[in-house]
């Protein structure tokens, strides 16, 4: 892998300057300075291996999220009471690690902080993109680790654990045992029965058939006791609860066979099916395994997403500034934010004035002016000076944690589809034990005395155990394709929704756009004076606080201009007019221009554009220079929405946005989107789709803002690009790892693909079943029988699974 | 054909040895991540002074507990 790309990251060399390191022996070409950095700081710590066996390239090394002076936070003591489990002098961590691509970063992990003086344990899960590490705390700090671990270009985190994680992780455990258990057995007994059944020249004396069934049953007996107690308890539960449900049938069938199976082998009298039991148990457990897996690691990968980043303020005390973290502000306290810092918490400007960048709250990118007097909210960017804020409420009253509260009743009221395929289900499980019953009453009352294996072949046959593996291995071959495509699924069963879904909402900003104005058409009288044009417009523009005019602000520079311009006059929201090198100059929007002014009394003809201007340059009354100046959008997002309007012309499109009206217009014409609908609060975006909801459409959000997150939280389907807060993706179900809307279409198509995939699942099982039925009721077929044929339907249902993962969009 | 009456016992109790070590196996996390520890193997593990005596130090530790 040399020539033209990056020894670390395989990232294609720039052309314009390289950066060289001895790596392996050899000179080696890098991207950036970082990958340089970082390459080198593995060679000099003896750890060049890496590169011989690793199997992945390394993400390119960016500049670091931290810098290292904030790093030095996670040190405070009351900071780690949440992610640090400290015993004496040992503390305990785990850190979610950004990078982690192949099993050889975790060798190079783990030998890195091994060299820490202090350190006890590092152990590095390639799988779960995490290391449990174990340190002296009086040797070594937190910090220093992290910085350690940014040297070989990787980031640690803490991170915030799901609440259920613990529980998952046990029921995993669980899971494998007795899968394992189940898995092992069936295999002895198989060995002994296949003695039984093979035994055509009739050599086995009955003593030693006798012996046989002993030890099958001995065998046997483990697994029905601990591998199937989850099918008991979950039966006994819906027993209880007064309803059915698929374990049901299952325990009754474990019951009567094994019941039978001892009362046989104890009489010395009678057949035997163990190995069907245990057959049947282990391939029921390995659907819930497969099942219980997806979901597992959806969660970890999403656990991993919510960085633990503790936001800090400085703290004005005694006429001294010191640093602080957020959670520790209480009302009354003074504050100092430093431009492009976030505002903590709530409180009160007391000192300076800056425009702060509420995008976060409102969805406005227009950043907003505050002065003395003037309230500001935690979670907001200060964008341009220092301001001294009087703290009004701590973080956890703080309108971010207000929200956050609205997205948490969002969640509670969310509609649910999963209570029709329950009830659906518990039909079809009454329909299956009354079959069984009429079965054993009409062979019983026929004086059969085959009646109880003819019923139990009736419940094996019908088990849905193809039925149960139907939607659970095309979620999982779904979800396992969309992680390659960047797609991370929370909850799979919004795969089966997102088919149904009738209309796709977005946000605007950050999510369909940038979030900062550009130019993208333009006009001139002149072409040739298009450079003098656009200095004039910027020298002019300088002069005002509009959003609009800031974009002219970069071709201000470098220009040269004879003077500068006097006279100027601002219209508030309308435009400027101004006085330069003896010419009268007017700028702003078109109803400025035709708006009679009071020096001139002409007003230019404003001439047919191939665009809609929205701002215009004037000179003496006649129009020089038109400009189209929007909020860009970000690069593939167009031919994106293109291909899904094309592929799915039944779908509505809409933009929910807390922007201007005008903003929300323009966006949505350019990407052709029906329903623009702008100026909404968080409360306002959630009422907008509950109103929705409540026509009964079903409705795909996508977007990125704390103000989506209740939004997020009410949607049948929820979706956060990769760019997005935390809150964000902690509402979402669906996260595009990237920042771009890439995967859309694809979603759509691998979704509508899966729900062919379940039905097609669905038709062979429950065909199968039909066909099996009377066979089983006529008592043709044996228990054995109708184990390996739920044995073969079940693998053909998961090989037609397995067929979404080669899927090609 | 009596020695059979031997032998499967002799193979129940295998079997249960080997479902014990299999719990004991995902007790001790060993299924949690099956990528990482195959390439151990891969990369040498001499280490330089330094991080022996750490190494050690820690193993010392490890057996303290």
């Amino acid at each position: 892998m040399t020539g033209n790309v990056c020894f670390h990251c395989h990232l294609p060399l720039p052309d314009a300057e390289h950066f060289y390191a001895q790596v392996l022996g050899q000179r080696q070409a890098f991207c950036c300075p970082g990958c340089q950095a970082v390459a080198e700081a593995i060679v000099q710590n003896g750890l060049e291996d890496y590169y011989r066996f690793r199997t992945e390239a390394a993400p390119q090394a960016k500049s670091a999220a931290l810098i290292p002076d904030e790093l030095t936070l996670f040190d405070d003591a009351e900071l780690q009471q949440d992610f640090v489990q400290q015993d004496d002098e040992t503390c305990e961590t785990t850190l979610t690690i950004e990078g982690i691509s192949c099993a050889a970063c975790g060798w190079l992990i783990e030998r890195q902080l091994a060299k820490i003086a202090g350190i006890r344990q590092v152990a590095v899960n390639v799988a779960q993109r995490r290391a449990l590490i174990r340190w002296q705390s009086d040797q070594t700090k937190l910090s220093t680790i992290l910085s350690r671990l940014r040297h070989i270009g990787y980031n640690g985190f803490p991170f915030q654990p799901d609440k259920h994680e613990a529980s998952y992780q046990n029921e995993q455990q669980g899971f494998m045992k007795k899968l394992g258990l189940a898995g092992i057995m069936t295999m002895q007994v198989m060995m002994l029965m296949a003695a039984h059944y093979f035994d055509w020249l009739g050599e086995m004396s009955s003593f030693m058939q006798q012996y046989f069934n002993w030890i099958a049953l001995l065998l046997t007996t483990p697994v029905v006791i601990y591998s199937g107690a989850g099918f008991y308890a979950s039966a006994y539960r819906a027993l209880r609860a007064g309803s059915v449900n698929m374990d049901v049938p299952i325990t009754i069938a474990v019951f009567l066979t094994y019941g039978s199976g001892f009362a046989a082998t104890w009489q010395q009298s009678g057949q035997v099916y163990f190995e069907s039991i245990c057959m049947f148990i282990f391939l029921l457990l390995l659907s819930r395994f497969i099942e219980h897996k997806s979901r597992y690691q959806a969660m970890q990968i999403s656990a991993n997403m919510l960085k633990y980043i503790p936001m800090s303020a400085l703290i004005v005390k005694d006429g001294a500034t010191h640093p602080a973290l957020a959670r520790k502000l209480l009302p009354g306290d003074t504050i100092i934010v430093k431009a492009g810092e976030l505002i903590p918490v709530d409180g009160v400007v007391c000192q300076g004035s800056s425009k702060v960048d509420e995008a976060m709250l409102t969805g406005e990118p227009t950043a907003v002016t505050k002065v003395p007097g003037d309230k500001v909210h935690g979670g907001t960017l200060n964008r341009s000076q220092v301001l001294t804020i009087e703290v009004q409420a701590s973080l956890a009253h703080s309108l971010i944690s207000q929200i956050i509260h609205l997205q948490q009743q969002a969640v509670a009221n969310r509609p649910t589809a999963a209570k029709l395929a329950d009830q659906l289900a518990s039909y079809f499980v009454l329909a299956v034990l009354l079959i069984a019953s009429l079965t054993y009453a009409y062979w019983y009352v026929m004086g059969n005395p085959q009646a109880l294996w003819i019923t139990i072949a009736v419940l094996v046959a019908t088990c849905p155990c193809a039925l149960g593996l139907a939607t659970p291995t095309a979620l999982t071959s779904a979800v396992a394709w969309l992680n390659r495509q960047g797609v991370l699924i929370k909850r799979t069963d919004v795969l089966e929704t997102i088919e149904k879904v009738s209309t796709v909402a977005f946000d605007k900003t950050g999510t369909l756009t940038q979030g900062d104005f550009s130019i993208h058409a333009q006009w001139y009288a002149n072409e040739a004076d298009k450079a003098a044009v656009l200095a004039i417009a910027g020298a002019i523009e300088a002069h005002s606080e509009h959003p609009l005019a800031a974009v002219f602000a970069r071709y201000r520079q470098g220009s040269v201009l004879l003077s500068l311009p006097h006279d100027v006059t601002i219209q508030a929201g309308l435009g400027i007019s101004a006085c330069y090198n003896r010419q009268h100059y007017k700028i702003g929007s078109p109803a400025f221009m035709l708006a009679q002014d009071t020096e001139d009394t002409s007003c230019p003809v404003l001439p047919s554009l191939p665009f809609t201007a929205n701002v215009m340059l004037a000179c003496n009354g006649k129009l020089i220079a038109a400009w189209q100046i929007s909020d860009s959008i970000k690069a593939g997002v167009d031919s994106v929405l293109a291909r899904l309007t094309q592929q799915h012309k039944t779908k509505t499109t809409a933009i929910l946005s807390g922007d201007s009206q005008y903003n929300v217009d323009l966006v949505a014409r350019q990407l052709n989107i029906q329903h623009p609908i702008a100026a909404l609060t968080p409360a306002a975006k959630l009422d907008y789709v509950m109103q929705l909801q409540a026509r009964g459409e079903i409705v795909m959000m996508l977007g990125d803002g704390i103000n989506d997150a209740p939004v997020l939280s009410q949607a049948d389907v929820a979706v956060a690009v990769g760019s997005g807060t935390d809150i964000a993706k902690a509402s979402a179900d669906i996260i595009f790892l990237n920042d771009s809307l890439h995967a859309l279409p694809g979603l759509f198509t691998v979704s509508a693909r899966t729900r062919q995939i379940i039905r097609q699942n669905f038709a062979w099982a429950l065909g199968y079943n039909v066909c099996i039925l009377p066979l089983a009721v006529s008592g043709i077929l044996h228990p054995w029988m109708a184990v390996v044929g739920m044995s073969l339907s079940s693998i053909i249902v998961v090989i037609n699974s397995t067929r979404l993962i080669r899927f090609t969009a | 054909m009596s020695i059979i009456y031997v032998l499967i016992p002799l193979a129940v109790i295998i079997v249960g040895i080997a479902v014990a070590v299999f719990f004991w196996a995902v007790r001790s996390k060993q299924f949690d991540d099956l990528d990482r520890q195959g390439y151990s193997i891969l990369f040498d593990d001499d280490l330089p002074p330094e991080e022996k005596k750490l190494a050690d130090e820690r193993k010392r530790l490890h057996d303290r507990d």
